[in-house]
């Protein structure tokens, strides 16, 4: 009886405590907060806050104010753990996440089982959307589009700046052996191969090397003139460095995301040694913002917010794929999961017209069709977009 | 034949570096007879120190060993005193395996609190510059620490064969129970040796830190090769360390050229184990208690 008592009193207690819904929807914020992915897992979170505040001084969506109740996806048990709680014990209309593949591939997992949308905005892996799920969708690019999008830079800008034709050049594909890497070279060759590029060699290796110079020796040998690497940071850093002191100078390196687009593998390896040197990943802010509608005044609020320039492309992509999503929602006819799925399924935005250039809509898989990566390169210390030709900052630039 | 000889010197160079790094491992190893998996965060902490005070004081990196090998001696010693030996006592000796684990990632993770996920630069001063010997390319930086590795192993040879202390040390090392009797302070002993271990790494830190960056992970790049050259050299055999270390960095060389990147550490390992079987105790180990009472 007293057991009985308590849980009644408790349950009444906890229905007390649960906000109504004096117009107000919550949804949830899963990212790594702590630990080693916190950086850019902040950084991400970053970008979906500035979107829900955009919308709650527009009004929120359907005319509640949008909440968004953070959960900290410090590892996969806690990612899993966290959707849980924010589903069950919040009460979250749908989850935004999440940065990391594997804390998005765990934890999307018990949202499609509680039938609560789970909406993906910067995870890569193949996986995340290859498992037909019927409330997730990505709206950010994936390997498969870092893939797509070098093999093209290839064919459209590097071979004719080189003054070759594609199938002349010696394609070389280095990449670290995890599945990130595995599956990026992995669509490197299909598309290389769709083209008609000439890949001589492809050398996975594990992230934790201390020494390439072999794997040098080995590309210098072959006559390798344009090398892909797909890597982490210290490998980028040791690749590039020990290249360099072995005196090999490919016609062209492009690195794939990772420690090619930050500052400190810049400073790392020196100005002198990544002058050039290309890369490919999520859009970031050295572009034509004619392409980008909307990113001068999301840098704006994020430094009027934040108090700093943004660390990283990521807050940006996060940023769109969720204002894409939230004024889906606003146009939903309720908030019920599946009112949210259809609304989010009808979304049609052209390139162009979003701040990271990419548009959406949703194919196979409810992955954005329209995602797509953009092509970078270090001049003069600064990473700027030089692909595709309507969103370069400025043109290609090759050694002499 | 170029190719050949390129490959020889990179592989001897990574010799050294694998060299420098596992010395200390040996040391501790031998004469304390605790398998210390804190070793790379050793290290790591050590790069950390070397780029503070190369940044922070303009200094070349190389001058930072006066600073950072004292500081890792201390951090040594006090593992030893305060974490180790508490746990002599212990009924397994496993126990203080899993200390040292313990210890390691505590370390990772108060690094990635201090200084965060990303990369730190110790400036090169000019050690990354390659040199050109006949037909062969290496950097300065490597030959220096070649050198050092060999001079650690000869002056670590004359302080345990000619020294008062070095003779005590061996004495412990060889029987703790008949040191003791004879006099010997086996605590104090095992506190120092534990120091002079970790003293080792503090030289091996400030030598690699201009040419590789550090991060909080740093160290379990190095630590994993570091084992398995203390284990092929005999384990508490320092001239077995320096062996072991060229063995795997001209094998790591040779495989990841003729082989395959991808199948280099499968040619390292898979030599590693074909030795250990036809020579169990290592190249130039002797037959080791393990026990601390012995």
């Amino acid at each position: 009886m007293k057991l009985a008592g308590l849980m009644t009193t408790s349950a009444l207690a906890l229905t007390m405590m649960t906000p109504q819904a004096f117009a107000e929807v919550t949804f949830g914020a899963l990212f790594p907060f702590s630990g080693q992915l916190a950086l850019l897992g902040e950084e991400s979170a970053r970008g979906l806050e500035i979107a829900v505040d955009e919308m709650n001084a527009a009004g929120g969506v359907q005319g509640e104010q949008i909440v968004l109740e953070r959960g900290d996806a410090v590892d996969n048990n806690q990612a899993i753990g966290e959707a849980r709680r924010l589903i069950s014990l919040s009460g979250v209309k749908a989850i935004f996440g999440s940065y990391s593949s594997a804390r998005s591939i765990a934890a999307s997992q018990v949202a499609e089982l509680a039938g609560i949308p789970f909406f993906e905005l910067g995870a890569v892996a193949d996986e995340v959307t290859s498992r037909d799920f019927k409330y997730l969708f990505r709206t950010n690019p994936t390997a498969d589009h870092m893939g797509k999008l070098i093999v093209e830079m290839i064919v459209e800008k590097v071979a004719p700046g080189l003054g070759k034709a594609p199938g002349d050049l010696k394609i070389g594909i280095i990449h670290e052996d995890s599945s990130y890497g595995t599956s990026v070279a992995g669509h490197q060759e299909r598309y290389g191969k769709e083209a008609g590029l000439n890949i001589v060699t492809t050398m996975p290796y594990p992230a934790a090397t201390v020494d390439m110079s072999s794997m040098v020796l080995d590309l210098q040998s072959r006559g390798v003139d344009v090398v892909l690497q797909t890597s982490y940071q210290n490998d980028s850093v040791l690749f590039l460095q020990q290249a360099s002191e072995a005196g090999y100078k490919p016609s062209a390196i492009i690195g794939g995301g990772g420690g090619y687009s930050m500052l400190p593998t810049a400073e790392a390896v020196g100005n002198d040694v990544i002058e050039g040197v290309l890369d490919a990943d999520f859009t970031q802010y050295a572009v034509n913002t004619d392409f980008t509608p909307g990113l001068e005044s999301f840098v704006e609020t994020y430094r009027t917010k934040y108090g700093m320039e943004p660390r990283s492309g990521h807050s940006l992509n996060n940023y769109v794929g969720a204002l894409a999503i939230l004024k889906a929602i606003d146009a939903a006819e309720g908030l019920k999961p599946d009112q949210i799925v259809a609304a989010v399924s009808a979304i049609d935005i052209p390139q162009g017209q979003t701040a990271a250039g990419y548009g959406v809509q949703f194919g196979e898989g409810n992955q954005n069709q329209r995602a797509s990566m953009m092509g970078m390169q270090w001049q003069d210390g600064t990473l700027v977009t030089v692909y595709p030709p309507e969103a370069a900052a400025a043109e290609m630039r090759f050694a002499q | 034949m170029n190719i050949f000889l390129q490959l020889v010197a990179n592989g001897l160079m990574l010799g050294g570096l694998f060299a420098i790094i596992s010395i200390g491992l040996t040391l501790i190893f031998g004469i304390v007879k605790v398998v210390n998996f804190a070793h790379g965060e050793f290290l790591m902490a050590g790069m950390y120190l070397t780029w503070i005070i190369t940044v922070g004081l303009g200094l070349h990196p190389y001058v930072t060993v006066l600073a950072v090998a004292p500081f890792l001696f201390v951090l040594g010693a006090m593992t030893q005193r305060f974490l180790i030996q508490p746990l002599l006592l212990a009924r397994d000796d496993h126990v203080q395996i899993f200390a040292t684990v313990g210890l390691s990632t505590a370390l990772i993770n108060l690094a990635l609190l201090i200084f965060g996920a990303d990369i730190a630069n110790t400036p090169a001063s000019g050690l990354r510059a390659p040199v050109q010997i006949g037909p062969v390319r290496i950097l300065e930086g490597q030959v220096y620490i070649f050198i050092a590795a060999v001079l650690l192993v000869i002056g670590l040879q004359l302080f345990l064969s000619r020294t008062q202390t070095g003779r005590a040390i061996r004495a412990v090392a060889q029987n703790r129970a008949a040191a003791q009797l004879m006099g010997i302070n086996v605590d104090r002993i095992y506190v120092l040796s534990f120091g002079i271990g970790a003293a080792c790494v503090g030289l091996a830190a400030s030598l690699v830190a201009p040419l590789y960056p550090v991060s909080s992970t740093i160290g379990t790049y190095f630590v994993l090769t570091a084992f398995v050259v203390v284990v092929l050299g005999g384990l508490g055999s320092i001239v077995g360390a320096f062996v072991g270390a060229m063995i795997i960095g001209l094998i790591d060389s040779m495989a990841g050229f003729y082989i395959g990147s991808d199948l280099r550490e499968a040619v390292v390992f898979g030599v590693f184990l074909v030795i250990l079987i036809l020579k169990p105790s290592g190249l130039f180990g002797t037959r080791v208690s393990l026990s601390h009472i012995s």
